[in-house]
């Protein structure tokens, strides 16, 4: 059935003929647009990883965050629209806030993103106002219930994740998510900082900023930013992971394509197997493989 | 059919369009089956079943968050079926509702006057040009203190009507054609009956062979009068007994 989105996309209030609310779903391509977000669950934790790509030189590191802190135990990683996530944050801080001075204790995951999945729901229903344009994940850790993550998108929906991303390469980092096969690891383990680091390489553009937080066993329960050295430490070897990656991708290639005969070749071959790597790293690798190649140059010219 | 004397919003809003239909309210049936899942209820002589699918999508998805069958009071459960974010606000509304009642009046309130209320509530939504009725269809089953097993559905029309069986969702006109054969001589339905005849129902009607992680099933019975989801061993049992009969 083709979908007819002119004249029944102007409001969240009305169906399309096939049953369709257009608002809803130009909200979540709001999402896909931002870069960017991911979080894991582990045995004994949550972490975020949130991309954030670097506009101008003037901006000030570690400003303009994207992940928030609702209540000491709870944390909120946001993609899309960043006006509409800050608004989200705050109605998710007075719902812990109300649950906390109505029950005494912290309130539980769970209930949180219910509350707070309904009133994103709320706004997809009235024609007064606009669906809220981003999604976001929250996460928290406590000795009871131990780590749990979940996911609220723009149509008010929210489940449980074992680990979930949202934003531009949302489909690339759920794959490698799921060749990690999160569910036995532990918070501190490099190669989930590294997934992080590999999944938000693979856009075109050129710089960014990683915003690493998490909340564990390892903080006690409260929900904090990644301390520098373990985020030095874990960029250092997920670097060093992800070339030793891009190097045996393109002895494969070379094993089945052959080798490229010039200059050119290797780097559109590094841009094919990398996939849409920035071209400061296609460089960066060429270099390094050049000498390698040279002798075999010599044995294609005649095929060329 | 001359549509010149109106704006041609009938299709935009719920108003009337000059054949006298609400094109909004047709188009939230549509959202129903949208969903792609489909859910039967079945009341039998002594207990009600109501069976969903579960499709958990996504590998990563924790799958016991995933589910469509809610509690709204300790005796009255339901099915949702349709959009997911719409089923979910009704369910509480319903909760709402029915804690309401029991705080007002001092007893639980019943199935029928808790599915009267949600559709009078969505009945509303489809006369106000300023909100979209809720694309999700709930299937309310209780054991009632007079009546015994009950059955009901709730539409977002606003009509809501009691089952001996009913079907919702995707392959809703195949199931009920299905469920209106096999209960045409008005069997008595035991609780395994009724059970199997809406698993194999559902079965028939999706062309598929289920296992146990892909239904969900919930039972209100008369010595277990509170509503409850059967686990996977227990659906595996009746799975067996299907296949056993066949």
């Amino acid at each position: 059935m083709s979908s007819i989105g002119t004249g029944y996309d102007l409001s969240a209030s009305t169906f399309s003929p096939d049953g369709r609310v257009f608002q809803v779903e130009y909200a979540m391509k709001a999402v896909e647009n931002s870069s960017t977000a991911i979080g894991i669950r582990c045995k004994d934790g949550i972490v975020f990883g949130v991309e954030k790509l670097v506009l101008s030189k003037l901006y000030e590191e570690g400003s303009n965050k994207r992940i928030f802190n609702i209540d000491r135990h709870v944390g909120m990683a946001v993609a899309g629209l960043l006006a509409d996530a800050r608004s989200l944050a705050e109605v998710a801080r007075e719902e812990a806030s109300n649950f906390r001075s109505n029950y005494g204790h912290d309130i539980p995951l769970k209930h949180l993103s219910d509350r707070v999945a309904m009133y994103v729901h709320a706004y997809t229903l009235y024609s007064a106002v606009r669906p809220f344009g981003c999604s976001f994940i929250l996460g928290s850790y406590d000795k009871d219930d131990g780590a749990q993550l979940y996911m609220v998108d723009p149509s008010g929906i929210s489940y449980g994740y074992w680990g979930c991303a949202i934003g531009k390469a949302k489909q690339a980092a759920k794959t490698e998510i799921e060749k990690l096969q999160v569910r036995r690891l532990y918070s501190r383990q490099k190669q989930k900082l590294k997934l992080i680091y590999i999944v938000h390489d693979e856009v075109k553009d050129k710089a960014f900023e990683l915003e690493l937080s998490w909340v564990g066993d390892v903080t006690n329960g409260r929900h904090e930013l990644v301390p520098k050295d373990v985020k030095e430490e874990a960029e250092k070897y997920a670097k060093v992971r992800l070339y030793e990656t891009e190097c045996s991708e393109f002895y494969n290639s070379c094993e089945t394509a052959g080798p490229p005969a010039s200059m050119l070749g290797v780097r559109s071959v590094l841009q094919v197997v990398c996939g849409k790597r920035c071209c400061r790293r296609s460089t960066w690798t060429c270099f390094l493989f050049q000498d390698s190649l040279e002798e075999e140059d010599d044995s294609d010219e005649d095929n060329m | 059919m001359s549509r010149g004397s109106n704006a041609g919003f009938d299709r935009h809003i719920t108003i009337f369009s000059p054949e006298g239909r609400l094109y909004q309210v047709e188009y939230a049936f549509k959202a129903i089956s949208q969903s792609g899942l489909t859910s039967i209820g079945v009341r039998g002589s002594d207990s009600v079943v109501v069976v969903t699918q579960k499709k958990v999508p996504d590998k990563l998805l924790d799958s016991s968050t995933v589910t469509n069958m809610f509690h709204l009071t300790p005796r009255i459960g339901c099915v949702m079926t349709g959009h997911n974010a719409d089923s979910r606000s009704q369910v509480h509304r319903a909760r709402v509702e029915a804690g309401e009642w029991k705080y007002k009046f001092g007893y639980d309130i019943t199935a029928d006057v808790l599915c009267r209320r949600l559709a009078d509530i969505s009945q509303v939504y489809t006369q106000n040009a300023e909100m979209r009725p809720l694309g999700c269809c709930m299937i309310l089953v209780a054991m009632d203190p007079q009546h015994g097993p009950v059955l009901y559905k709730c539409d977002p029309a606003g009509y809501y009507c009691g089952f001996r069986a009913t079907a919702v969702g995707a392959k809703q006109t195949e199931a009920n054609s299905y469920l209106e054969k096999k209960l045409k001589k008005k069997p008595e339905l035991s609780h395994d009956r009724a059970v199997q005849m809406a698993i194999s129902c559902l079965a028939s009607v999706l062309s598929m062979d289920f296992k146990a992680s892909e239904l969900e099933i919930g039972v209100v019975t008369k010595d277990k009068p509170k509503f409850r989801t059967l686990s996977e061993a227990e659906i595996e049992v009746h799975l067996v007994a299907i296949a056993e009969r066949e």
